[in-house]
């Protein structure tokens, strides 16, 4: 499986695709309006001791991360030297090849043959699955709905709902076509949560190595910290012999002072729970006395091209902490579902980090235009990114690289109307032409504009007209 | 590479060039950081330090209350107690294993409870991973508890090991009033303090296992435990 689908493809006709399928909307729509209202109700209840409600919580996150990023290379190297103190493996991973080729040697040099992955944005970002499989381990994702994507041959839709765009009944069409499932599986999600629990469950107890990423590292005491609902985060962590964390470079508190209010932020801006079922904190491997737990822990640190964003027009993009919640509020989102944006991350965020993280792909700048600009994702945003400022200022580079042909018709059409005598008679020529709206949507430069809208017809007298004639 | 430090375990190796990885990072920052005109960041936190969430949910004159209601709201099972297990909850676990087997860990709250357990019949094995992967029910204490969110701390140094809380569908969890804390940052800001290192796993636990991966509809019992029982042990 591989989140890149940005190759040969473009906004356009991914987005075609996405708004066809019927079933698809429907799917996203009912599942955002429940994480939308849950995350309202969650939220509520958090106050910041005077009367600030959670926003003021928020604006104390966005100054918390604001912090972590301008002292990131100090924190990281504190963060690695704890680490390192307890017995875990440090890995510096400037680029994807690196992290994956790391993870590789890893899991050869174990002799490996089964990984157990729990649900990691980074290493869909760095496409760790198939490297894992071309070196001949089997790699099963075990997060139900990252589990159906892949069964599926597909991509997350979501950040923290990666199926979220199947219903019912084409998961249990999936769960029969693809592991042999009885074909009699009831399509309710009791019965199929059952049986995935009931096969994933051997996966776990035979796994060599364990994978996940990170929600947060704790730079104080080098410590992991991982969310999850199902409990195979946990599952992961505490069986293989083997752990590998694959960790962005800004996923970074300096204390537990700061964790704690991220967390705090963290569950109710996901799915609105006061906190996850299971947040796990790993410091180091397997102790003295325990009967489980890895022996090894690997954490690899990924820059993968973040640090270009550090100190830039971009830096507080980098502030995100992958909850999920700008997804659920965004009507472009709501509309398509995660995979027309085309590669990893989906929704507003995705829509500001594909253009930055995926800028080796010609087809990842025009992401950013996958967004109205309402401005409903940074009112949701936990941490407060300015996600519609840095959508503008993406959209705003891509038009200084924009072709000569229409930077010439933006030019004249800005010079037109920055002089009144020229603005008048450019609404004067519209009103002569008014005769020519229906005709216009059928001419080659407007035909894609006009399909799905109605062609405005201009007034057959001006307002200034009237307004002269005292209206 | 090797030497000891004093958890025990010996020192990590460190694979790839630290500096070359942190040098793009620190000439980005090296300039400073465009603040955003249209939405400026706030400024630094200041003297108070990062500020503690409240929760509105949390009645700071009952703890105990407070813990019982988020208990049941996270779809788990309270119950407080005066002393010790109540019979009749044994009694009922007993009934529902239908003969199959009990983990328990070597915590003292868990402890006196396998006894009572294998006293009504039930087959009690000590903690290994096998024993959890067999077992219907588990049974453990805890480093703490949770007022206003209704969780519980498991700690693996505590309990041995991190499965006997996760492999079975049921798990008893038997925690002391006295280890009761009023929200997260109670537990979690302390972690670190006193120069001691972490347990390797601590896990903070709310409600049994769940997904909602498929429509979005609550569902108990994913990968981890489908019913948790939580007994506060007050007095």
């Amino acid at each position: 499986m591989s989140g890149h689908r940005l190759a040969g493809t473009t906004l356009r006709s991914r987005t075609a695709a996405a708004v066809a399928d019927e079933r698809l909307r429907a799917n996203v729509a009912r599942a955002v309006d429940r994480f939308a209202s849950h995350r309202l109700r969650g939220l509520a209840e958090l106050d910041d001791g005077h009367g600030g409600g959670p926003d003021a919580l928020r604006r104390a996150a966005r100054a918390v991360k604001a912090d972590v990023l301008a002292r990131l290379p100090e924190l990281l190297e504190r963060f690695a030297d704890r680490v390192l103190d307890l017995g875990g493996h440090v890995c510096w991973a400037p680029t994807a090849a690196d992290a994956r080729r790391y993870v590789v040697d890893v899991v050869r040099s174990t002799g490996a043959r089964r990984v157990a992955k729990s649900k990691s944005m980074a290493t869909e970002e760095i496409d760790l699955n198939p490297a894992l499989e071309a070196a001949g381990a089997e790699v099963v994702e075990t997060d139900l709905g990252e589990w159906i994507v892949q069964l599926a041959g597909e991509a997350p839709s979501h950040i923290i709902a990666p199926a979220l765009h199947k219903d019912r009944h084409q998961i249990r069409d999936l769960f029969v076509d693809a592991v042999a499932a009885p074909a009699d599986l009831p399509t309710e999600p009791a019965e199929l949560v059952a049986f995935a629990r009931r096969r994933l469950r051997d996966v776990f107890l035979g796994a060599d190595v364990g994978v996940t990423g990170a929600n947060v590292a704790v730079a104080s005491t080098g410590s992991i910290v991982l969310v999850t609902n199902e409990g195979n985060g946990r599952l992961v962590t505490a069986l293989p012999r083997v752990h590998v964390v694959v960790l962005g470079m800004e996923r970074l508190a300096a204390d537990w002072d700061q964790a704690e209010l991220l967390l705090a932020l963290l569950a109710r801006s996901a799915t609105g729970q006061r906190l996850s079922s299971y947040t796990s904190v790993v410091t180091g491997p397997r102790g003295p006395g325990e009967v489980d737990g890895p022996e090894e822990l690997h954490v690899v640190i990924l820059d993968n091209g973040r640090s270009e964003l550090l100190g830039g027009e971009h830096h507080e993009m980098l502030a995100c902490i992958r909850c999920g919640a700008c997804l659920n509020v965004c009507p472009v989102y709501r509309q398509t579902g995660g995979h027309a944006y085309g590669w990893v991350y989906p929704g507003p965020m995705g829509a500001v980090l594909t253009p930055l993280l995926a800028a080796g792909h010609p087809e990842a700048a025009e992401v950013a235009d996958a967004s109205t600009l309402c401005g409903a994702c940074m009112d949701a945003c936990p941490v407060q990114i300015p996600l519609q400022d840095l959508l503008l200022s993406l959209r705003r580079t891509k038009a200084e690289r924009a072709g000569r042909a229409e930077r010439a018709a933006w030019r004249t059409w800005s010079a037109a109307w920055s002089d009144p005598r020229r603005y008048a008679a450019t609404t004067r020529a519209a009103t002569w032409g008014r005769w020519a709206a229906p005709v216009a949507r059928h001419l080659p430069v407007a035909r894609r504009w006009a399909s799905g809208r109605t062609v405005p017809r201009p007034a057959g007298e001006r307002f200034r007209d009237r307004w002269r004639r005292g209206l | 590479m090797g030497g000891t430090d004093r958890t025990g375990r010996g020192h990590g190796r460190e694979a790839g060039d630290r500096a070359a990885f942190l040098a793009p990072a620190r000439r980005g920052l090296a300039g400073g950081i465009p603040a955003n005109p249209v939405h400026p960041p706030p400024g630094p936190l200041g003297g108070a330090g990062v500020p503690r969430p409240r929760y509105r949910n949390l009645d700071p004159d009952d703890l105990v209350g407070t813990f019982a209601r988020s208990v049941a709201e996270a779809d788990g099972t309270c119950h407080v107690v005066e002393g010790d297990v109540p019979d009749d909850l044994l009694d009922r676990l007993v009934d529902e294993l239908g003969g199959r087997k009990v983990v328990a860990t070597a915590e003292p709250e868990a402890a006196g409870v396998a006894r009572r357990l294998a006293a009504r019949g039930a087959t009690v094995e000590p903690f290994t991973v096998e024993a959890a992967a067999r077992a219907a029910l588990g049974v453990t204490g805890a480093a703490a508890a949770v007022a206003a969110t209704g969780s519980i701390v498991l700690d693996s140094r505590r309990a041995g090991g991190r499965t006997a809380s996760l492999l079975p569908p049921v798990h008893l969890c038997v925690v002391r009033a006295t280890a009761l804390h009023p929200t997260p940052a109670d537990v979690l800001r302390r972690l670190g303090d006193g120069g001691g290192t972490l347990p390797p796993s601590l896990v903070v636990v709310t409600g049994p296992s769940r997904t909602g991966d498929i429509e979005q509809l609550l569902t108990l019992g994913a990968h981890g435990p489908t019913a948790l029982h939580v007994v506060l042990v007050v007095g």
